[in-house]
C-alpha cells in the first residue's frame, strides 16, 4: 500500500509540477502582455476567463486524437486550466501599480527597462504570486484525472477505490490530493514571502 | 423498424398505465459500462412490453455497488454474470463448468441475500488479453502462456481493477506463474484499446464481447489453461419483487437465449461508436427477437 501511494503521490507532483512550470512559462509573459498592451487585455483576458469554465476532463479528452495517451495529454491539459489564473493575476498585479509610483521612477530618470525591474515587479510580486498558489492548488486537485489516460498520479488510487469499492484506497487517494494540495499552497505562501522580503 | 419498436414500447407502458393506474414499478439497475446498460435496457424494455411498469436506475457503478443496492432494495433487479458473482461476490473457488457455476451461484444467492437467478443467456463475456496482430507475430504470442513468459518484454494496459480481482493480474499469475509485465498502466475502460493501438501498450484486457475487438487488428490470446470461468449474464431479482410480479420471469425468459456473444458484441460496437443509444440499441434488438 506504501509504496503504491508514494509513486502515485509522485507521479501526480510529476504531472503537477511540469504543467505549473510550463503554465508560469506562458501564463506570466501573457499576463504581463495584457497589463502593458491595451489593445490585446480584452481578447487575452476573455480567452483567460473562458479558459478556467472548461471542463479539464473535457479538455483532456479532446487532446487525445492530438497526443495519443499517456503524460503529454495530462500535462497539457493542466497546463491549459493552471494558465488562466496566472494571467488574470499577472495582469491585475501590474496594472495595480499606482500611476504616481511610475510617475516618481520617470522622475528619477529610469529607464522603462529600469522602472520595470525595480519598481513594477517588486510591487507587483505579492498578487502575481497569489496566482501561482491558485493554479497549484486546482492543478494538483485536478491530476487525478491523469488516471483515465494511462498517466498515472494520486486518481489511480480514486479510481482503484470505486471499481473495487476498497474505501482504503479511496481514502488514501483523495487525502493525499487534499494533502498535496494543501501541502503546495502552504509552502508557495512561504516562498512567496520569502522573495517578498528579499525584493 | 426502430421507431416502430419504440412505439411498441411506448404503447405498451402507456396501456399498463391505464391498466394499473401507475402502481410501484420495478427498478432496473445496471452497472456503468456499454454492456450492462444495454442489456438493463433490454430487460427494461422486454418487461415494458410484457405490460410492468419500470424505472430504469442505470450506471451503479461497480460489481460491490450493484450488489449493494439490491440488497437493500434500492433496485429490484440487474443484469449481473455468473463467473463476477461466483468470484468477486461469494469468493467461491473457480470452476469450469458453466452450468456447475451457474447453480452454484443461483443456489448461493438465494440462501444468502434472498435474490432469484432467471435463466442465463449463452452469451459468456469472459476476460481475456488482447494483443494487437504485430505484436503477436514479433513475439510469437498466441496462447496465455506464450505472454505470461514474455511479460518482461511486455507493457499492459488495463483498468485498476484487473489489478486487484481475483480474477484479474494477481489469480493469472498463479495460474500461469511468470505474467510480470515490462510495464502496467491503467486507463479508463473504453481508453485501453486506443493505447494499444496507438502502440503506448503491447497487450491489454479486455473483455471477451467488447465491440472494439472486433478489430481486424487485434488477437484475443487462447486461455490454454482454462483460467477465466464462464461470465454468462443473468437476470438477478430481488425475491419479495418476483413473488409481487410473477410475470416478470417469463418476460425476461423469454428473450434470455437471443442474447448471444455475436448478439452483444454488435450491440455494444453500435453504442460505443456513438451511432446509437443503448435505448435504440436494446429496441432494435427485441423487435428482431419477436
Amino acid at each position: 500500500m506504501w509504496s503504491a501511494l508514494s509513486t502515485a503521490a509522485l507521479g501526480h507532483l510529476g504531472l503537477a509540477g511540469a504543467a505549473l512550470l510550463a503554465a508560469a512559462a506562458l501564463g506570466v509573459p501573457l499576463g504581463a502582455a495584457a497589463a502593458t498592451l491595451p489593445a490585446l487585455r480584452p481578447a487575452v483576458l476573455a480567452t483567460a476567463g473562458i479558459g478556467r469554465t472548461l471542463p479539464s476532463v473535457a479538455v483532456l479528452m479532446l487532446l487525445l486524437p492530438l497526443l495519443g495517451v499517456g503524460a503529454s495529454p495530462a500535462i497539457v491539459a493542466l497546463t491549459l486550466l493552471a494558465i488562466p489564473p496566472l494571467v488574470i493575476n499577472v495582469d491585475l498585479a501590474i496594472r495595480g501599480v499606482p500611476p504616481a509610483v511610475l510617475d516618481a521612477a520617470d522622475g528619477m530618470g529610469m529607464t522603462r527597462a529600469q522602472r520595470f525591474v525595480r519598481v513594477v515587479v517588486p510591487l507587483a510580486f505579492p498578487l502575481a504570486f497569489a496566482g501561482l498558489r491558485v493554479a497549484a492548488t486546482e492543478t494538483i486537485a485536478s491530476a487525478t484525472l491523469a488516471t483515465f489516460v494511462g498517466a498515472g498520479g494520486l486518481g489511480d488510487l480514486i479510481v482503484r477505490g470505486l471499481q473495487t469499492n476498497d474505501t482504503a484506497a479511496l481514502y488514501a487517494g483523495a487525502g493525499s490530493v487534499a494533502a498535496l494540495a494543501l501541502g503546495a499552497d502552504l509552502a508557495l505562501g512561504g516562498i512567496g514571502r520569502l522573495l517578498e522580503a528579499r525584493t | 423498424m426502430i421507431t416502430r419498436a419504440r412505439a411498441l414500447a411506448v404503447l405498451g407502458s402507456s396501456a399498463l398505465l391505464t391498466a394499473c393506474g401507475g402502481g410501484a414499478r420495478v427498478r432496473i439497475g445496471s452497472k456503468n459500462f456499454t454492456e450492462s446498460i444495454v442489456i438493463a435496457e433490454i430487460y427494461a424494455q422486454a418487461l415494458e412490453r410484457a405490460g410492468i411498469a419500470v424505472e430504469r436506475r442505470f450506471n451503479l457503478g461497480s460489481t460491490q455497488i450493484a450488489m449493494a443496492a439490491i440488497e437493500r432494495g434500492d433496485i429490484d433487479c440487474y443484469p449481473e454474470y455468473t463467473g463476477t458473482a461466483l468470484l468477486d461476490v461469494l469468493h467461491l473457488p473457480p470452476q469450469r463448468d458453466p452450468q456447475a457455476i451457474y447453480r452454484a451461484v443461483a443456489a448461493a444467492y438465494a440462501s444468502r441475500y434472498r435474490l432469484v437467478w432467471l435463466q442465463p443467456s449463452p452469451m459468456n463475456d469472459s476476460q481475456g488479453l488482447v494483443t494487437t496482430k504485430a505484436v503477436a507475430a514479433a513475439q510469437h504470442l498466441a496462447t496465455l502462456s506464450d505472454a505470461a513468459k514474455a511479460a518482461p518484454r511486455l507493457r499492459l494496459a488495463t483498468i485498476q481493477e484487473f489489478l486487484v480481482r481475483a480474477d484479474g493480474l494477481p489469480g493469472l499469475q498463479k495460474a500461469y506463474g511468470g505474467f510480470h509485465f515490462a510495464s502496467v498502466r491503467t486507463y479508463d475502460i473504453a481508453l485501453k484499446y486506443r493505447a494499444l493501438l496507438q502502440g503506448n501498450a503491447d497487450v491489454a484486457s479486455a473483455f471477451t464481447t467488447d465491440g472494439a475487438i472486433e478489430s481486424d487488428e487485434l488477437v484475443v490470446l487462447r486461455d490454454d489453461r482454462h483460467f477465466w470461468p464462464a461470465y454468462n449474464v443473468a437476470p438477478v431479482v430481488r425475491a419479495s419483487t418476483l413473488a409481487a410480479r410473477p410475470a416478470m420471469r417469463a418476460a425476461l425468459d423469454a428473450i434470455a437465449p437471443a442474447i448471444t456473444d455475436r448478439a452483444a458484441q454488435r450491440m455494444n460496437a453500435a453504442v460505443e461508436s456513438g451511432k446509437m443509444d443503448p435505448s435504440d440499441v436494446a429496441a432494435a434488438f427485441l423487435a428482431e427477437v419477436r
